[in-house]
C-alpha cells in the first residue's frame, strides 16, 4: 500500500509587467475604440475597487512581455524563493485562461522560455479556478511519490484581448459606436502578470513554509450557462455548435464571438451558488471560520460585498474583515495568477505566523466553479 | 470596525444559543435556496428565458401555470395561522397579516396576462399543472398540522422568489418580449426590499427557536417545498 506524503509550499513568486498603471491612464494603454472614451470605464472602476494594475504593453499597445514568459519569471521566482533552481525542477502544472497560442498547451510554452531538461507537464485551461487545479495536479504528483520539487503557475495576459481590433467592426458596438456593457466591463477590470508556487515533500528547514492541508475544486456547470466567455456570441453562447470556428475566424470576428465578454446577470446567480459551496463546507465543518487566520479570496465585483457579507454574518459563516488580505486594490484582478500574487505578498509581509492558518478561496465566473485551499504555517 | 465584529458584539449572552439557533437554521436554509435556484437555472422554461428564447405563449404559460398556486398562497397561510396554539400569538398575528397582504396577489397575474395579450377567462379556467398540484396539496396538509411552524422553512423559499427572482425574470422578460411595463407588474412588484424581508424572517425564526425539532422540520419543509415548487416550474409547457 502506497503513503500519501505531506507536501509544502516551501517558496512563492509573483510577476508583474512594467510599472503601476492609475485608473487614469488605463486607456492609454488598452486604446480607444473608434477614437472614443468608453462609458463604461468609470462605473466599473467604482464596482472593483481597483486602483492600479499591470499591463504587459506599452501605451502604443506593443507587446512587452508573452503570457508564457510571465509564466516562467514568475517559476523561476518562486524556485528562488525557496532556494532551488531550474535544475531541481521536475514537474510543471501550469494555468491560464488563454494562452499565447491556440495549440499547443501552455505548459509547452513555459517549459519552452523556462529552458533546461525534460519536464513533467500539466497544462490547465480556465478561468480564475484553474490556479487551483493546476496546483492541486503540482501537489498530488508530490503527495503521490512522483516528483520531489513540483511548481504550480499561473499567469494572464488580458489586456491584448481588450485592445480596439477586437471590438472595431464586430456587431459588439452599438449603431454609436458605443462597446455593450458585456464586453467593456472586463476591459476595466481584468489585467496581466504571473504567481507561482513551489510544493516540496518537506518544509524549510530555515523558515516557516506552507503545509497544504487540502485542496477542493467543485464545478457547478452542469446547471449553468457560460457566463465569461469567448467563442460565441451572447445569444448563442449556451449552443456548442455555435463555436467559432465553425465559420472561420473573420465571420466569428465580425459577430463578436471572438471577444471576452461577461453576462452580468448570471454572474449574480453564480456567485450566490459558488458562496453555497462555501457555507456547504461551514456546515459540514470541513471549514471552521473561527480556526482561520487569513482569508485570500480574489473577487472582481465590490458591489457584491455587502450581499456576500450579510448572508455570511447572519449564517454564522464570516470570516472577520481583518482576517481578509488582498492586494487587488494595487494588483489589480490577474485572474487565475491572483491568487498567487497575494500569497506571495502575505508571506513575503512576514504577517502570518506559524501555527497559523490560511484560507484562499478562488471563485470563477466562467462557468460556475470555485476552488478552495487550506493552508497551515509551519516552522 | 468590521461587521461580524460588531455582529457578534451585539449578542448579549441570554441570546447567544438563539443566535446560534437562527444562523444555523439561515445557514442551512441558504444551502437549500441555492440548490433550488440552480434547479431552476437549468428548467425548461428559465433556459428560454435566460437564453432569449422566451416567446410571448412561454410568458403566458409562466402566469397561467403561476396563478394558481400564488392564489393558494394565502390560503395555506391562514391555514397555517388557525392551526398555531395561544403561547405563539405573535407568529399567528404575523401569518395573518401575510395572508392579508397576499391573499388578491393572483389578481396582479389575471392582470399581467390580460395586459398581454390573454384572455381572462383562460387563466382563470386553467388547471393546476402537476407541480402545482403537489406542492399545494403538501402545503395544506402541513398548514393543518398542530403549530406548524415547519412552514417557516417553504415561506423562506416562496418569498426568496419574490425577493431574489422575481424582478430579475421580469425583468429579462420584459426586454425579450418587449411589451409594457403593465404587463409585468406581478414579477416587477415583487423584487421589493430583500433586507426588510429577511429581518421580519429573522424574528420569525426566534418566535420558535431555539428548538432542535422545530429547527429541523423547517429545513425539511424549506427542501420540500423547493423541490415541489422546481417541478411545478420544470411542468410549464407552452
Amino acid at each position: 500500500m502506497v503513503t500519501l506524503r505531506d507536501a509544502y509550499i516551501t517558496g512563492t513568486g509573483a510577476f508583474l509587467p512594467g510599472e503601476p498603471v492609475g485608473n487614469d491612464r488605463m486607456e492609454d494603454f488598452l486604446g480607444r475604440i473608434g477614437g472614443r472614451k468608453s462609458v463604461v470605464g468609470q462605473r466599473a472602476l467604482r464596482w472593483n475597487g481597483i486602483y492600479t494594475r499591470h499591463y504587459a504593453l506599452t501605451p502604443e499597445g506593443a507587446i512587452q512581455h508573452t503570457n508564457a514568459s510571465m509564466s516562467a519569471a514568475a517559476v523561476l521566482a518562486s524556485l528562488q524563493d525557496a532556494g532551488l533552481g531550474r535544475e531541481h525542477l521536475q514537474m510543471l502544472a501550469t494555468a491560464t485562461t488563454q494562452g499565447d497560442y491556440l495549440v499547443p498547451g501552455h505548459a509547452s510554452a513555459v517549459h519552452g522560455e523556462l529552458g533546461g531538461g525534460a519536464l513533467e507537464l500539466a497544462s490547465f485551461q480556465s478561468v480564475c479556478a484553474s490556479s487551483v487545479m493546476a496546483f492541486k495536479a503540482a501537489t498530488l504528483s508530490v503527495r503521490a511519490g512522483e516528483s520531489d520539487c513540483a511548481a504550480a503557475v499561473a499567469s494572464e495576459f488580458s489586456s491584448r484581448w481588450f485592445r480596439p481590433n477586437f471590438y472595431e467592426g464586430t456587431e459588439l458596438l452599438d449603431d454609436k459606436g458605443r462597446l455593450s456593457m458585456e464586453a467593456d466591463f472586463l476591459r476595466w477590470t481584468l489585467s496581466d502578470g504571473a504567481g507561482a508556487v513551489v510544493v516540496e515533500p518537506k518544509p524549510r528547514p530555515d523558515r516557516p513554509s506552507l503545509r497544504i492541508e487540502w485542496i477542493d475544486l467543485t464545478s457547478l456547470a452542469g446547471r449553468f450557462d457560460p457566463c465569461m466567455w469567448a467563442g460565441s456570441t451572447a445569444e448563442c453562447r449556451a449552443d456548442l455548435k455555435s463555436a467559432w470556428c465553425h465559420d472561420g475566424p473573420r465571420v466569428a470576428h465580425t459577430a463578436g464571438a471572438i471577444a471576452l465578454l461577461q453576462d452580468f446577470k448570471l454572474l449574480k446567480v453564480i456567485f450566490r451558488a459558488v458562496l453555497e459551496v462555501y457555507l456547504e463546507k461551514v456546515d459540514q465543518g470541513r471549514i471552521e471560520p473561527d480556526s482561520v487566520d487569513w482569508l485570500l479570496c480574489h473577487y472582481s465585483a465590490r458591489s457584491l460585498r455587502q450581499e456576500i457579507v450579510d448572508l455570511l454574518k447572519r449564517t454564522n459563516a464570516m470570516i472577520p474583515e481583518e482576517k481578509w488580505f488582498t492586494t487587488l486594490p494595487s494588483t489589480g484582478n490577474v485572474g487565475s495568477a491572483s491568487i498567487w500574487i497575494m500569497l506571495d505578498a502575505l508571506i513575503k509581509s512576514e504577517s502570518a505566523k506559524p501555527g497559523q492558518r490560511i484560507l484562499c478561496v478562488v471563485p470563477e465566473s466562467g462557468r460556475a466553479m470555485v476552488g478552495f485551499m487550506m493552508l497551515e504555517v509551519v516552522g | 470596525m468590521s461587521v461580524a465584529q460588531d455582529f457578534n458584539r451585539s449578542a448579549i449572552p441570554a441570546n447567544m444559543a438563539q443566535d446560534e439557533a437562527v444562523a444555523h437554521v439561515l445557514r442551512k436554509l441558504a444551502l437549500v435556496w441555492t440548490d433550488f435556484e440552480g434547479r431552476l437555472q437549468a428548467a425548461p422554461l428559465i433556459r428560454k428565458l435566460t437564453r432569449g428564447r422566451f416567446e410571448v405563449a412561454d410568458y403566458h404559460a409562466f402566469l397561467i401555470n403561476l396563478r394558481q398556486q400564488v392564489k393558494d398562497g394565502s390560503l395555506w397561510m391562514s391555514r397555517a395561522a388557525s392551526s398555531i396554539d395561544e403561547a405563539h400569538l405573535e407568529l399567528r398575528s404575523t401569518l395573518m397579516k401575510h395572508a392579508v397582504i397576499e391573499h388578491r396577489d393572483f389578481r396582479m397575474l389575471e392582470a399581467d396576462y390580460v395586459a398581454s395579450g390573454g384572455s381572462l377567462a383562460n387563466i382563470q379556467r386553467t388547471e393546476k399543472n402537476i407541480g402545482s398540484e403537489a406542492l399545494s396539496a403538501w402545503m395544506f396538509h402541513e398548514a393543518s398540522k398542530p403549530n406548524p411552524f415547519g412552514l417557516l422553512g417553504a415561506m423562506f423559499i416562496i418569498e426568496g422568489l419574490g425577493s431574489i427572482k422575481a424582478a430579475e425574470w421580469g425583468r429579462l422578460a420584459q426586454r425579450r418580449l418587449g411589451l409594457p411595463e403593465t404587463a409585468f407588474t406581478f414579477l416587477l412588484y415583487h423584487g421589493e426590499n430583500d433586507t426588510e424581508h429577511m429581518q421580519e424572517f429573522q424574528e420569525m425564526l426566534r418566535l420558535v427557536l431555539p428548538d432542535e425539532s422545530v429547527a429541523a422540520r423547517i429545513v425539511t419543509c424549506a427542501k420540500v417545498t423547493a423541490r415541489l415548487y422546481a417541478l411545478q416550474i420544470e411542468e410549464i409547457t407552452p
